[in-house]
């Protein structure tokens, strides 16, 4: 077989746009396991109810793309800040089986009653920048793909100096790497818990907003990602940050590469076989879970 | 010399820190034997290598001729070594008959299948356990909680039924963690003769803990471990005298407690 | 007692096809049948053995699939294609256990849930063999020793005779010594290895054992439905399973039965919509695991045991 140089350039581009929409989802879950010990299995709807936000919030912007966004991340930060506030706040640490149950639960709510109000019928997003995008020789990219993908690394930048330099970013990598260390240093692990809820659920939010231009919006787009953003969790790491951010690249870029090649089906099951095969020679996953390690 | 338990130039270390820098201990058949020191001096590390809860990072340990060294837990278990743990450890959600049963059922012919279809082999095995199970209860008190769930005992009392579960199988021998530790001083004493009576109908015993009293008047030999090394080793009267031993426990300098503090980290 | 009470509840069931004439009522009947039994086998590894696991809807959805395949594509009867879909299921549940078991109950979740998202991605996408979204429709009814089982009714007594067959399995099972030490291993896992004991083999039977009840009764559930399209591996499932062993109470067998049978009519009464029936799955859910985690069976248990402790005070 004879390998289209043009084809795999742009294969490999569109594999690093996706990979960084699963690393904006996994680091927000491995960030919230870091923490609290927990999964949020309704993560996936919070990224749909950011694509959902954009749908609402760019025709009231006039298309503009920048304004929505940063609306769609506010509005699911503020998801976050209640789903903290109402469910999460209540578990202890290391209720994890329950916590599952929990957003589970909460996770088929979601679906279902944007389902019931907005049906499921898929939507298109129109911004601003419309389908024009640039053209390097015969590949073309549009603006909305190069702009999530700006973004998102963007976002990662953001997030490194948050947990590098801030006083909070420094307390979530304390309760992450010593609970009862940071407890008696005087870190208030609510407050701590609640920051990273608010925080996953801004980069969830943006991942949601960024993708809407670029796939359809339905009720159960956060559903499929979601699945694979946990087994990206398991892969790097739980809780390992840059872990889930290098997994989820790379997945990326192997399931766009599979899937210019094969049939689909090897596609969707790349990610599983990987999974199996990581804990089959590493049980702790790729880079191991050594507490929040940022860089 | 007949040491049931022989442990040979024990290592290990976390991340660069000595919390075991080849120990060397015996337990004698039909002993009780004290194995104390200060917090983080490698007591606890030492017998989770010992049975196999911590991987060893060198030495040997040898259990009634045979080579141990390594072996996952419940292998060790199966080879006749049960041990309590610190902080109590006994099934919670079970009565006190199921946890004894339990403890024991390793150690019967049963298979899987003769459970399932409650053979007679498995009928017998049960009745041996059981009778077992009823002496020992009988021997630490408890007996009006045989059908009662463990959960609603108080602290002692449920160190009393993980030691009881842990000589369940005949072991060749009980190594506890810390068997007084939290037990208010009546129970204590009750403890105490407890094990002395098991002593002497035959059992052997390796004691970690911090109530010298206790190691005293239980004791055949003491061993005292201070920052992963043996200090002293002899009678309870000898390590009293020990000038080492004074000192170790009550001569700290500031330095030493902070290398204890990072030890026990 | 319990056991009595077991037995006149399985002969009245076995009635429900003699005392109405409606397909309707019987096919809920079926449902609540099946969906016991799977719920039962979810019990066997999360209530009893204490690991959380999501694969039972792949399990489930592997089931159907096998036993479908077995009669349509290659030419076996029913009754092979179920035993192929539990024997299946459970080397299907040793492959993937093994690997995931060794590292620590997270990953077990999150694999198992990757699991029954790979399943049904292989249901959809799979065409040639799966036939991808249109499914195989028509599934013919099984026959015995010259008699069809032709119409629900009839298919009924074999729904029965399979759920009967499996849950005095599992109960032989659960009320084992075997079941005891599972209930051991969940509490204490530390406390089981110094006692000898090797839990893996224990944890891995068990995923495997609920593995295979739960891909036969699938493969039951299948030929109830006379169709099996990716649809079969809906979350719905999933929830509905887990619904019942929380509401039962995780490790209580008959309490999970219990809820079984009374839950299963749930959905039928609730038939407003299927939107607003999941939304009420959910907030059940929710609201569940904060008012009564340990379900009507645990919240039982607590209060004896508090009466107990009371006495002896």
């Amino acid at each position: 077989m004879t390998v289209d140089a043009v084809y795999l350039l742009q294969l490999t581009l569109n594999g690093i746009t996706l990979g960084l929409i699963y690393a904006l989802i996994a680091v927000g879950l491995s960030l919230i396991f870091g923490v609290m010990e927990i999964i949020n299995f309704a993560h996936g709807e919070l990224l749909m109810l950011g694509a959902f936000a954009m749908t609402f919030a760019l025709p009231v912007m006039g298309l503009l793309y920048w304004p929505s966004l940063a609306v769609a991340i506010l509005a699911i930060m503020l998801v976050g800040l209640v789903i903290y506030e109402v469910l999460l706040a209540r578990l202890k640490p290391d209720e994890f089986e329950r916590s599952i149950l929990i957003t589970l639960g909460l996770s088929i709510i979601i679906i279902h009653v944007m389902q019931y109000l907005f049906t499921a019928t898929p939507r298109m997003v129109d911004t601003q920048y419309g389908f024009e995008g640039v053209s390097i020789g015969s590949i073309r990219i549009t603006w909305t793909r190069i702009i999530g993908a700006v973004a998102a690394a963007a976002a990662f930048g953001g997030l490194y100096v948050v947990l590098r330099h801030t006083q909070f970013g420094r307390a979530m990598r304390a309760i992450a790497q010593n609970r009862e260390a940071a407890l008696m240093v005087g870190i208030r692990p609510r407050v701590v818990a609640r920051n990273a809820v608010v925080l996953a659920a801004g980069l969830c939010g943006l991942a949601g907003a960024a993708i809407s231009p670029i796939q359809l919006v339905t009720p159960y787009m956060g559903q499929f990602l979601i699945f694979k953003a946990f087994a990206l969790v398991i892969i790097g790491g739980l809780g390992n940050i840059p872990g889930a951010i290098v997994a989820a690249i790379a997945l990326g870029l192997i399931e766009s590469w599979i899937g210019g090649f094969y049939e689909i089906i090897w596609q969707e099951a790349a990610v599983f076989v990987i999974m199996i095969a990581i804990l089959f020679v590493r049980p702790d996953g790729l880079f191991k879970r050594g507490g929040m390690r940022v860089g | 010399m007949s040491a049931i338990l022989q442990v040979t130039e024990l290592r290990k270390s976390y991340a660069g820190v000595h919390a075991l820098d080849g120990v060397s201990l015996a337990v004698e058949a039909g002993s009780i034997t004290g194995l104390i020191g200060p917090n983080g001096s490698g007591k606890s590390t030492a017998i989770d290598c010992i049975s196999g809860f911590q991987k060893l990072d060198g030495g040997k340990v040898v259990l009634a001729g045979n080579d141990i060294t390594g072996q996952p837990a419940h292998h060790i278990a199966r080879a006749g070594l049960m041990r309590t743990f610190q902080t109590v450890r006994i099934y919670e959600r079970l009565s006190l008959r199921d946890n004894l049963a339990i403890a024991a059922q390793q150690f019967d012919p049963a298979t899987w299948l003769d459970e399932f279809l409650r053979t007679r082999r498995y009928r017998q095995a049960v009745d041996k356990a059981e009778v077992r199970a009823r002496e020992l209860v009988e021997l630490i008190g408890l007996k009006r909680y045989w059908e009662i769930e463990t959960g609603i005992l108080s602290y002692g009392q449920k160190k009393l039924v993980a030691l009881a579960a842990a000589l369940m199988p005949h072991p060749k021998i009980v190594v506890l963690d810390e068997p007084v530790a939290g037990v208010n001083p009546t129970r204590i004493r009750e403890i105490e003769v407890a094990l002395a009576e098991l002593n002497r109908a035959g059992e052997t015993f390796l004691i970690v803990e911090h109530n010298v009293e206790f190691i005293t008047n239980l004791c055949h030999r003491v061993i005292v471990l201070d920052q992963g090394k043996k200090l002293a080793e002899g009678t309870a009267a000898e390590i009293h005298t020990d000038a080492r031993v004074l000192e170790a426990y009550l001569g700290m300098t500031p330095e030493m407690a902070e290398a204890e503090m990072r030890g026990a980290a | 007692m319990k056991l009595a009470i077991a037995l006149v509840a399985a002969l009245a069931f076995a009635a429900l096809p003699l005392m109405t004439s409606s397909n309707y009522i019987i096919g809920v009947g079926i449902s609540a049948l099946i969906f016991t039994v799977a719920a039962a086998a979810l019990n066997l590894i999360y209530g009893f053995t204490g690991l959380l696991s999501f694969a039972q809807l792949g399990f489930w959805g592997i089931g159907g699939y096998v036993t479908a395949l077995t009669v349509v594509t290659f030419g076996g009867n029913f009754w092979w294609g179920v035993l192929w879909a539990a024997l299946i299921n459970a080397v299907v549940a040793l492959a993937i256990g093994y690997p995931t078991l060794r590292t620590n109950r997270h990953a077990f979740v999150i694999m198992t849930l990757t699991f029954a998202l790979l399943v049904t991605l292989i249901a959809r996408d799979w065409v040639d063999l799966t036939r991808g979204p249109l499914g195989i429709p028509n599934l013919p009814k099984p026959s015995a020793f010259g008699y069809h089982f032709g119409t629900t009714g009839q298919y009924y007594w074999v729904a029965w005779a399979f759920s009967v067959a499996m849950l005095g399995f599992l109960y032989a099972l659960c009320s084992s010594r075997i079941g005891r030490t599972l209930v051991a291993i969940k509490q204490n896992e530390p406390l089981v290895r110094a006692q000898g004991i090797a839990p893996m083999p224990y944890k891995l039977s068990a995923f495997a054992i609920s593995a295979a009840v739960t891909g036969a009764a699938g493969g039951v559930f299948t030929f109830h439905l006379g169709i099996i399209d990716p649809l079969f591996l809906d979350f719905y499932y999933m929830q509905t399973f887990l619904i019942i062993v929380i509401i039962g109470g995780a490790g209580s067998f008959w309490g999970v039965i219990a809820a079984g049978i009374a839950l299963s009519a749930l959905p039928e009464v609730l038939r407003f919509s299927a939107d607003f029936r999941m939304i009420i799955y959910g907030v059940i859910l929710v609201v569940a695991m904060f008012v009564m985690p340990t379900g009507v069976a645990g919240w039982l248990r607590e209060r004896q045991l508090a009466r107990m402790r009371e006495q002896l005070r």
